[in-house]
């Protein structure tokens, strides 16, 4: 099938790869190479064709490069997931780059961009988080913390069995499981995204994404993430949509309350968009991010 | 004999084949089955020994990503082949065990905590403050035994209440004790109701173990 198009999708200019800890990152780039640097990371279960049409938009002043996460898009599978490795591919592209670079990540690879910042806080300049500030509290947080390890590792013995997503007879199906989760989202991108998060083979589509990265990323609870915000020494803007989605954005006191322990923090709040911000208001986002950074 | 943990394949060593109740035994950090020397003898049954992921005679798990949960679900996968075993864990294993215990009380009567290497992971609180892993140099690879990668297991956090959580559930727990300053987690466990404190002696620990099996 042709590739579905998407209003302001720009396809990359150059692709590449990073080795990073047994892994091979695959990498999108817009913009003129000897621009400043502009790293992208995207969310969970998404890829970095998802920035197809922000990264044109930054790229008018930077070189932008979007990294498809391990697990995610055309990088490659892992044996295990830890929120640390991801955290360590980022940091592998942030020193592949030879310059000091800034950091802009939506959601999941917001909190893992964030991360990144504090451990290379020498090679990141600034940090753009788009909701990516963690969960309000588990969803099952009411269940003891044993009992959720005994359901993870449930998960894992079953883990033998399952090799593969199960295919999806048409293209189409594929495209509505993801409207499932991204009800806000145009029925025109879910295609354009489900033609480059899938592939098709003789037995109908799957989603390249690794089910194996459904057991999460290890320990990890929300009552972490303020305490780690305290040595975070990089600027942050933090930008919100303003409508409730299937995921995000948090509750103001909430957020307000995890956001107060960033040392040097701007907020900014776009208006009429959910999770996902820079795909339903990407010139609004992207203005607020170029301010930021300025020149 | 091989068993599988997903994509990993796991290495589970059988020590002693006597007749009675089963002991899984969990290696440290950097360590292997081979570590267990003599203890076994002090068992009542048989006792298995299990070589973690990047570890001995395991797989290394592509691409990293090894944390003491991920472990600790090499040990369920290891669990699930006994039916039933008490679990004795030194260092990195000890932690491992403590999850099992509480995870899985139902199949593990009682676990045995012992110190070792990888006790301490990245501490009670978040800071991130260490250096993130790197790419495993060839010579790195040919040259070690486990997975150099294994050391990010260092970096998880490992507080208090987290433990205390797994403590609380846990059948029967064992921590062995020779008065030395231990991470906070482990600290908060010797005064844990369930916990009981045995002398270090690795076979005077499995015979405390062994003995008052509720």
């Amino acid at each position: 099938m042709t590739e579905p198009k998407f209003p302001g999708a720009v396809p990359p200019e150059r692709t590449s790869t990073v080795a990073s800890v047994g892994v091979r990152l695959n990498v999108l780039e817009w913009g003129d190479p000897a621009a400043h640097p502009l790293v992208l990371t995207h969310g969970m279960w998404d890829h970095a064709r998802s920035f197809a049409v922000l990264a044109p938009l930054l790229a008018r002043r930077f070189r932008v490069i979007a990294v498809d996460a391990r697990g995610h898009g055309d990088s490659s599978w892992s044996d295990a997931y830890m929120w640390f490795m991801d955290v360590a591919d980022i940091a592998h592209v942030v020193r592949s780059l030879g310059r000091p670079t800034h950091l802009v990540g939506h959601s999941k690879g917001g909190g893992q961009a964030t991360d990144a910042a504090r451990a290379e806080p020498d090679r990141v300049i600034k940090l753009v988080n788009i909701d990516g500030f963690g969960p309000p509290a588990l969803p099952d947080g009411d269940r003891p913390v044993p009992v959720r390890c005994a359901e993870f590792f449930e998960a894992r013995r079953r883990l033998a069995q399952r090799r593969d997503w199960r295919p999806y007879k048409t293209f189409e199906d594929l495209v509505e499981r993801r409207r499932a989760q991204n009800p806000r989202l145009t029925a025109e991108w879910l295609r354009y995204f489900a033609f480059h998060g899938g592939r098709s083979a003789s037995d109908g589509w799957r989603w390249k994404s690794d089910p194996f990265m459904a057991n999460g990323f290890g320990p990890w609870q929300p009552e972490w993430i303020a305490p780690s915000y305290r040595t975070l020494r990089v600027p942050m803007l933090a930008i919100t949509g303003s409508e409730p989605d299937t995921w995000g954005p948090l509750p103001e006191a909430i957020l307000a309350e995890r956001l107060s322990h960033v040392p040097q923090l701007e907020r900014c709040t776009i208006r009429g968009a959910g999770h996902f911000v820079h795909l339903e208001r990407p010139r609004e986002t992207a203005d607020a991010i170029l301010d930021f950074l300025g020149h | 004999m091989r068993l599988e943990h997903g994509r990993i394949a796991l290495e589970l060593h059988e020590l002693t084949h006597r007749a009675g109740p089963s002991l899984l035994l969990l290696h440290a950090l950097y360590g292997s089955s081979t570590d267990w020397g003599e203890a076994p003898a002090a068992w009542p049954g048989p006792v298995y020994a299990l070589d973690f992921s990047g570890h001995g005679q395991s797989d290394w798990v592509v691409g990293g990503g090894y944390c003491p949960e991920l472990l600790a679900a090499d040990a369920d996968v290891a669990l699930a082949h006994l039916g039933r075993a008490a679990v004795a864990g030194a260092g990195l294993g000890a932690y491992v065990a403590l999850l099992l215990a509480g995870a899985r009380p139902d199949t593990v009567p009682a676990a045995l905590l012992l110190a070792g290497a990888g006790l301490d992971g990245a501490g009670p609180v978040p800071l991130y403050d260490r250096d993130l892993p790197v790419e495993r140099t060839e010579s790195e690879q040919a040259q070690s035994a486990h997975d150099p990668l294994v050391w990010v297991t260092e970096l998880t956090v490992r507080p208090v209440d987290y433990a205390a959580s797994f403590a609380q559930r846990a059948r029967r727990l064992l921590v062995a004790e020779n008065g030395t300053a231990r991470p906070p987690w482990w600290e908060a466990l010797r005064h844990h109701p369930n916990c009981e404190l045995v002398n270090d002696d690795v076979r005077n620990a499995l015979q405390r173990l062994a003995g008052n099996n509720r």
